[in-house]
């Protein structure tokens, strides 16, 4: 059983978490797409503090003999999926900022153009 | 079926720091062969090679930010599909690749027994032959392509090539990243392309040096090897239905 003066810490802890990721997304510094999954992280961390029988019992069901053993298995397993999708979010945005390079250069091949040959339309009128 | 001499040619010259070649290389190809359209791709170089272009006025693409071969030779073919060309071949901008090939490459496309071909060193083994450790790591990725693919293509890191309207196409939607030449060659096979590899006779560098460090060699074979089984499996079974005439 957890210590109620432990039980405390945890749970502002898990309060000034969800206050800080509150503010990230008030300072538009966390895209709220990306933060659900942190916000879900908060949920199931809030509701273990609450009610930390709850974790218990699944650790059990897992087969796990140790509280903080499964704890850290749990918690691992989420930072590297948590992981896993930031890379594909890298990866998707590096294809992304290809293709705008990509296009990008190809207009200012265009805009070159286009000012070349209205210069001489302009050095034909006399301007 | 339109007249050969009526195709539009665009040949595609990625640079990336090539300052000490890319006038010699643009001049050379506007001398040898007037006839084709080129198009050099700047690789957000940090040298001056931007500021010859433009005084040059060559006919150039400015990438801002640096991609690397992959992404500069597909910005190329995003500007041949744009602009309509039949052909678009890609040398490279540091002299290596000799534009009196360039018919020989063009040849099968005209007459349509291929869609991809690739200037091979190999073929005939004269001129520049690369070091042996370089031509070992070549020929281990070709038996990988040979067992993956079931085609023997003897110089798989040529990027000395021409390929047709479809594969401008294909590459313009979908061009490997860093060392793309491999993978996409398996990319064409898969798409049931014909690729056909000709002679052609390469020269050691000109100048600058080479984008493939020692150094970096181990790193290219495993990360190589690994587009091209990845990109194999992508693919699944659709190989070898439109076989060679």
């Amino acid at each position: 059983m957890i210590p109620s003066n432990l039980r405390v810490v945890l749970i502002v802890l898990v309060i000034s978490y969800f206050i800080v990721i509150l503010y990230f997304l008030k300072q538009k510094a966390l895209n709220l797409k990306y933060t659900l999954l942190w916000l879900v992280a908060g949920f199931v961390m809030g509701i273990l503090v609450v009610v930390p029988e709850l974790l218990t019992m699944i650790i059990r069901i897992f087969g796990i003999q140790d509280n903080m053993n499964g704890l850290f298995i749990f918690s691992i397993g989420f930072i590297i999926l948590i992981l896993l999708s930031l890379t594909s979010i890298a990866s998707r945005q590096n294809r992304k900022l290809r293709t705008l390079t990509q296009e990008l250069a190809i207009l200012d091949k265009r805009v070159r153009e286009l000012e070349r040959s209205s210069g001489k339309q302009e050095e034909r009128a006399g301007v | 079926m339109m007249e050969n001499n009526m195709k539009r040619i665009l040949v595609i010259i990625p640079a990336y720091n090539e300052a000490e070649n890319i006038v010699h290389v643009v001049n050379h190809m506007m001398e040898m062969a007037p006839q084709y359209d080129y198009l050099v791709v700047n690789d957000g170089s940090a040298d001056n090679t931007l500021q010859l272009c433009r005084r040059e006025n060559f006919q150039y693409l400015d990438l801002p930010i640096n991609m690397g071969i992959g992404g500069a030779v597909q910005a190329g073919y995003i500007y041949a599909y744009k602009n309509d060309y039949d052909i678009a071949v890609q040398m490279d901008g540091d002299g290596q690749h000799d534009i009196a090939y360039l018919d020989r490459l063009l040849q099968p496309l005209f007459h349509n027994e291929a869609d991809v071909v690739i200037g091979s060193r190999f073929l005939e083994k004269e001129g520049f032959q690369s070091s042996a450790s370089r031509r070992m790591g070549i020929n281990i990725l070709s038996l990988l392509i040979r067992l993956t693919t079931g085609k023997k293509i003897m110089d798989v890191t040529s990027g000395y090539r021409a390929v047709n309207r479809m594969f401008i196409e294909i590459y313009s939607k979908d061009y490997p990243a860093d060392y793309p030449e491999p993978e996409a060659i398996v990319e064409a096979i898969m798409h049931l392309g014909i690729v056909k590899e000709v002679p052609v006779q390469m020269r050691a560098r000109e100048g600058g040096i080479s984008s493939i460090t020692f150094k970096k060699s181990v790193y290219y074979m495993i990360k190589v090897t690994l587009a091209i089984l990845v990109c194999r499996l992508s693919y699944g079974l659709r190989r070898g239905k439109r076989t060679q005439e």
